[in-house]
């Protein structure tokens, strides 16, 4: 297996990944968006809401806000526990951190409040972005709330998910025969993504933008000396990953790795309890 | 009524976003210039900034029936 970084930022990752089957890497992915636990608001008690804005629409907004979770898989219990406690109320300190949100309008004018007002029970817990609007108040309004995160896995509401787009693609691998190119620049034209370019007359990669291809197909389609195959390379993926903030690059591959090994075992385990296998 | 928290397709966040958006580019900045320089890549997250009218402004000065 050969891994190469394309591009790598606090809130996105794009690895060119080599030798690797696509159910393999597939797998990797699917954990990362469905299976790596983060926190989120997912109870809201209203004591006031004078606002406009009806409490559902204020505790959807919470609900959606990435919070901060590098340490919370270490320091709180599992979501299957924390899911349990929350349909019986039981909103403990070993589940659940508490949020709480007080604003009154002004005299004068009017009042935002942003994410950065919630005030967090745990300082590793907290919104990762600080001036998301969540409501506004004026005179004579007022909130006051009490939020509820739990750690939880996408796979039971996205808001529980560390990344938001989450793709593979194929690698494109496109076969010019340089004998039938009569170089007439029509592939040129027809590439929305300058895949193609023109040298010495005849069409060319452009080797800067191979992975711009979308595997449209349209230069084969105007090529009328069928000079032109697209195709893919074999077990060669490019994975990215677009993440909330919620956790680190580097911890939710750990953790989909470390999730997906675990998986793998109880099935093994399983197998040898049925003496499938030895 | 306010701004989306998050890309209603995509998921990612953009509601932190909003303010710095909405004060460029009614400060004359072209709107396509401010997405890309907040780092707003995909055509569904630059949608929702597009075609968001903040009536939450207005609504704010009218009683809640409930």
């Amino acid at each position: 297996m050969n891994i190469e970084i394309l591009e790598k930022t606090p809130f996105t990752l794009k690895l060119y990944v080599k030798d690797l089957p696509i159910h393999v890497l597939n797998a990797i992915r699917r954990a990362v968006m469905s299976e790596v636990p983060v926190m989120a608001i997912d109870y809201v008690i209203f004591i006031e809401n004078s606002s406009v804005f009806y409490d559902e629409y204020i505790a959807h907004r919470l609900g959606l806000i990435p919070l901060t979770s590098e340490n919370a898989s270490d320091k709180y219990k599992s979501p299957e526990e924390c899911a349990e406690a929350g349909e019986k109320k039981v909103f403990s300190t070993d589940c659940f951190v508490k949020l709480d949100l007080e604003a009154e309008g002004p005299e004068n004018g009017m009042l935002t409040i942003y994410s950065r007002d919630l005030a967090s029970s745990d300082s590793d817990v907290k919104p990762v972005f600080d001036n998301i609007p969540l409501a506004k108040l004026v005179k004579g309004q007022k909130i006051k709330l009490e939020a509820f995160a739990r750690l939880g896995r996408g796979k039971e509401h996205i808001k529980w998910s560390p990344v938001s787009a989450a793709t593979h693609k194929y690698v494109p691998n496109i076969i010019i025969n340089s004998e039938n190119c009569n170089g007439c620049g029509k592939c040129i034209d027809a590439c929305p993504r300058g895949v193609l370019k023109l040298v010495d007359g005849k069409a060319v990669i452009n080797e800067s933008n191979l992975l711009l291809c979308s595997f449209c197909r349209l230069c084969e389609q105007v090529c009328e000396p069928r000079a032109i195959r697209v195709s893919h390379r074999e077990d060669e993926y490019v994975l990215y990953l677009d993440f909330t903030g919620a956790l680190s690059p580097r911890k939710t591959l750990i953790e989909a790795s470390n999730i997906l090994i675990k998986k793998l075992d109880e099935f093994e385990e399983k197998l040898k309890n049925l003496g499938v296998i030895q | 009524m306010l701004f989306p928290v998050r890309c209603f397709t995509c998921g990612a966040p953009i509601g932190h976003l909003w303010e710095e958006y909405i004060k460029r580019v009614k400060q004359g900045e072209p709107p396509a210039k401010v997405l890309d320089e907040l780092g707003v890549k995909r055509y569904c997250c630059r949608r929702m900034f597009l075609s968001h009218v903040e009536i939450a402004d207005e609504v704010l000065h009218f009683p809640k029936v409930s």
